[in-house]
């Protein structure tokens, strides 16, 4: 047991005893300790059950939405998160799903997770971290309540790498058919799971337009027309709100590279309108914003 | 199983040229839910209206498609048509055949117009199937004007509502209404005096028992819709007591400290207790806190001793207050363009190159100069003066894109005037075209040149210096084809017309429209010029683009009559095109709050019995929605959706293929 997780289980106590918060949502091991799951813990003496290592790749901050109803309902959460979940804890404050103070945030310094736990044997090495991890500049965890954790000295690199931004420079210098060929060709494999959608934390709608059947604008059956509509829509729904936290890609089961669609959103999103999501709760995304100077240089 | 006609119009021959009317009429009738069809010559003629009428009753329809011109035209006609017979008026849906297929398709044999009118006919039978009964919206009106700026437009606005019977308060943020109008001289082409035509309509305002003048006071919010709006006035601190305040003078003959005139622009001073102009609409002065020694460090206080009413008091303080109305003018006026902008004219550094609006006040009788032609430098007459036209106008480089449209009119005047002053001096006028559109204007222009011996140069001015006390101008004659140079006493810059300062922050508080020079947006060029996207605001004036004293008086009583007919009756009936919330699906996510330019979605908290809040909701206010949409395409969960459009009639209208 490291430092940090003995920090940890102390806060996640100390919280708890004193009946500041109902419940921690935090990691725990599975039986076999090979991976990390969810665990929500709201008896003090279960605190140890909490481990905070590199594969607490999971975002957590799911569970602060509608979606969970059940988590909602034991009362104020602690949540432990990394400085890429704190993002997406931040779009959720900024959309009214949660408000600040009803939300202790257990900001953990993170010096990266593995992309896949299978992977890790001994120690992390960057060829197993997910591109969020290489770009990353919230190891050090930007909203919070706590901070556990030395603090991390690292830098990211001034220019973005990883395989994503070469990828999505490949498919840019694509033509427009090469590029209709590619995703259709990943998107007819989409068997409409969905759960990309309920990995994310960001699609909290309780009817999500393709439930919606009056019209049903979004055919539910996995037939590649409505494959597209499904993951355009989605594309489209995250523009400007999505912080590239990669669970969606993680969790899609015919391995869709979603992450190319989200991360092009990003860089589109931070080129046209200087803004990316997930730093500052009171900045509204700007595909939503009205404003009358809005230079509306995107019409032609 | 819906009963449904289909009523298909010839309109003449604009649609039948290149449609088969009958022919969709028979295909309509056997389509699923259609009962009656037909083709007539005009729709929307008495008998027209007098067959459509009948053939809803007698066969019982609870449908109406008409296939005709676009909804703009005749969608009312047809709706009033359906309610006298019976019908919910939103039941009646019309499929534009005109302006979207007849006259856009030239084939003789008529096949594409037939084939196109029956796809967009078929469109709106399945559309209408969709449809739900709509009611009117009805809201309370509150029956008070506010008229934001106090210059001729306003003025012209407040009291043609006022004699409407209806109260008017007109906010002024000057000590004094009048605005630009009461700067000029003479005015073009009648050539009155315009203090003489104004200050009559400025006292009227003050004494007429409808209006209420806020001057020296400025918009600090206004909320509400059509109405309904709720403003918040910010009222200066004048120092002066209003109401006991008799205007007799002594307090600002007194005081001992001067500072610039705004009203002169520089040509003279004024005391720090002042009112702009001798003929002041409300004549109380006000203090200038910026200058006056006793507010900044309690020295002097002169006035307040030879006040006789004991009207100065020191320690007043801004006031704030709100009311209620429901309409707002906007007559806000323009600026002159600043000096900064005229590098190669001089202007702001040689003294006796001057702009037409101080033109005005030396020309004025109640001018710094009583009248006087004078040189700025030095106080002696002009022998010879340089106009030059479109300084700044017309000129996108460097200034604006569009014509001032006043300046060759009152170019034209100072030439006559300067003429009528000093009999000797000349005027030399450098124009790039002579704009003299308008009643008696050309005439008047000519009177100029011919009778008064103005010199028209048709050329640009591409310097001005300063030489042994002349000002020299540099410039091009086209006509002659050669470079002229002009040793003139005096030049004055016939200066652009431009938007307020102000204009973009009072849009934004009004939630109105600017264009890329920031004058403000009708709501139609032509067919709306005094109306605004934000229902119940209205624009009259020089603040909507440039326009000459006729016109905005125009603009004022046209308004005025928008306003009239807003507050004729004590409710008044809106659209109900307006975007619903569907309260199981929503999120509160408040995209549709963000996105909407009318802020007409707010937060509503839904409380359980105890009071406590259990979650909360986007709520849409009827009377603010415009219906534009925008909070249908943001919502992501789809829970917004608007009345009229609904998802479900545009889809059932694309399904059709």
């Amino acid at each position: 047991m490291g430092k940090m997780e003995k920090e940890l289980r102390e806060k996640a106590k100390e919280l708890l005893e004193s009946g500041e918060v109902a419940v921690v949502i935090g990691y725990g091991f599975n039986r076999r300790k090979t991976r990390v799951t969810p665990v929500f813990i709201t008896d003090p003496a279960e605190t140890d059950k909490l481990v905070f290592n590199a594969l607490c790749v999971n975002n957590l901050s799911i569970y602060l939405t509608r979606k969970y109803k059940d988590v909602q309902r034991i009362g104020r959460p602690a949540i432990v998160a990394k400085g890429c979940d704190i993002k997406n804890i931040v779009v959720l404050i900024t959309e009214g799903q949660v408000k600040r103070e009803d939300v202790y945030i257990i900001g953990m310094t993170c010096e990266g997770v593995a992309y896949k736990q299978e992977l890790l044997k001994e120690k992390l090495v960057p060829e197993i971290m997910p591109v969020k991890c290489h770009n990353c500049d919230v190891r050090n965890p930007h909203v919070t309540d706590t901070v556990i954790g030395e603090k991390s000295d690292f830098t990211p690199p001034e220019e973005p790498t990883g395989m994503v931004f070469d990828k999505i420079k490949q498919i840019e210098s694509m033509t427009a058919t090469e590029r209709w060929d590619f995703w259709n060709e990943h998107f007819t494999r989409c068997i409409k799971c969905y759960a990309c959608r309920q990995l994310c934390s960001l699609c909290y709608c309780e009817q999500c337009i393709t439930e919606k059947n009056m019209p049903q604008w979004i055919e539910t059956s996995a037939h590649p027309r409505g494959n597209l509509a499904w993951n355009l829509i989605r594309a489209m729904h995250l523009a400007g709100r999505c912080t590239f936290c990669g669970e969606c890609e993680r969790g899609c089961p015919v391995n869709i590279p979603l992450n190319l669609v989200n991360q092009k959103l990003v860089l589109t999103v931070k080129n046209a309108f200087d803004f990316e999501s997930g730093y500052d709760e009171n900045v509204h995304p700007p595909m939503i914003v009205f404003k009358e100077d809005d230079k509306e240089s995107f019409i032609k | 199983m819906p009963r449904i006609g289909v009523f298909v119009c010839q309109c003449g021959n604009n649609i039948e040229s290149t449609v088969d009317t009958q022919k969709v009429a028979d295909e309509a009738k056997e389509l699923p839910g259609v009962v009656y069809s037909c083709s007539y010559k005009f729709m929307c003629s008495s008998p027209g209206q007098e067959m459509f009428k009948q053939a809803i009753k007698e066969n019982k329809l609870d449908g109406i498609v008409v296939s005709a011109c676009s909804p703009h035209m005749h969608e009312k006609t047809f709706r009033r048509a359906s309610e006298a017979a019976g019908l919910n008026p939103f039941q009646c849906e019309i499929a534009n055949i005109r302006e979207q297929c007849s006259w856009v398709h030239h084939d003789p044999t008529k096949k594409v117009g037939t084939a196109k009118t029956m796809d967009l006919t078929r469109m709106t039978i399945q559309r209408l199937k969709k449809n739900r009964d709509l009611t009117k919206i009805t809201i309370p009106v509150t029956k008070r004007a506010l008229v934001i700026g106090g210059g001729i437009a306003g003025i012209q606005a407040a009291l043609d509502i006022a004699d409407g019977g209806h109260e008017v308060v007109i906010v002024e943020k000057e000590p004094s209404i009048g605005g630009n109008m009461a700067r000029l001289s003479e005015t073009f082409p009648t050539m009155d005096c315009s203090q003489c035509i104004l200050t009559p309509k400025m006292v009227e305002a003050e004494l007429h028992d409808k209006i209420s003048l806020y001057t020296y006071s400025e918009i600090e919010k206004v909320d509400g819709y059509i109405g309904n709006f709720k403003v918040t006035i910010k009222r200066k601190a004048k120092f002066v007591d209003e109401s006991t305040c008799t205007g007799c003078g002594e307090c600002w003959e007194k005081c001992p400290f001067k500072a610039e005139s705004e009203f002169e622009l520089g040509l003279s001073k004024r005391k720090v207790i002042y009112t702009p102009f001798p003929q002041a609409v409300p004549n109380i002065p006000v203090i200038d806190k910026t200058k006056c020694p006793k507010i900044l460090k309690d020295k002097c206080g002169l006035c307040a001793k030879v006040c006789g009413p004991q009207s100065i008091d020191f320690t007043q303080e801004d006031q704030i207050v709100t009311e209620e109305f429901g309409a707002i003018i906007v007559a806000t006026g323009y600026d002159l363009m600043p000096k900064t902008r005229f590098g190669e004219y001089g202007y702001g550094k040689i003294t006796d190159v001057i702009s037409g609006m101080q033109f005005e006040r030396l020309a004025s009788a109640s001018g710094p100069t009583g009248g006087a032609i004078r040189r700025p430098s030095d106080n002696t007459e002009p022998k010879s003066i340089v106009f030059i036209q479109c300084a700044g106008s017309r000129d996108e480089k460097r200034g604006v894109s569009y014509c001032s449209k006043i300046c060759c009119m009152y170019t034209a005047k100072h030439t006559m005037l300067y003429r009528h002053k000093v009999h000797d001096g000349q005027a030399y006028v450098f124009y790039m075209d002579i704009r003299s559109g308008g009643k008696r204007y050309e005439e008047f222009v000519r009177g100029a040149i011919e009778n008064d011996g103005a010199m028209y140069l048709r050329g640009r001015v591409s310097r001005v210096y300063e030489k042994d006390g002349k000002v020299i101008v540099q410039g091009a004659d086209t006509l002659s084809g050669s470079q002229v140079e002009i040793e003139a006493d005096m030049v004055v810059l016939a200066t652009a017309l431009v938007s307020r300062s102000s204009a973009t922050t009072l849009a934004q508080t009004l939630g109105i429209g600017y264009d890329k020079d920031k004058f403000y947006n009708e709501y139609h060029p032509k067919l709306k010029p005094v109306e605004t996207v934000t229902a119940g605001v209205f624009l009259a004036g020089t603040c909507a683009g440039p326009m000459d004293i006729p016109e905005s008086v125009s603009q004022g009583s046209a308004v005025a009559s928008k306003a009239l007919a807003l507050f004729s009756s004590d409710k008044m009936a809106r659209e109900p095109i307006t975007a619903i919330v569907n309260t199981k699906t929503c999120n509160a996510c408040w995209d549709c709050v963000n996105s909407c330019p009318y802020v007409a979605i707010t937060k509503e908290e839904v409380k359980d019995r105890r009071g406590n809040v259990v979650r909360m909701l986007a709520k849409v206010n009827d009377g603010l929605c415009q219906g534009c949409g925008v909070c249908v395409c943001a919502c992501r969960s789809k829970a917004v959706d608007l009345n009229g459009y609904t998802d479900e009639q545009v889809y059932a209208a694309i399904a059709t293929f």
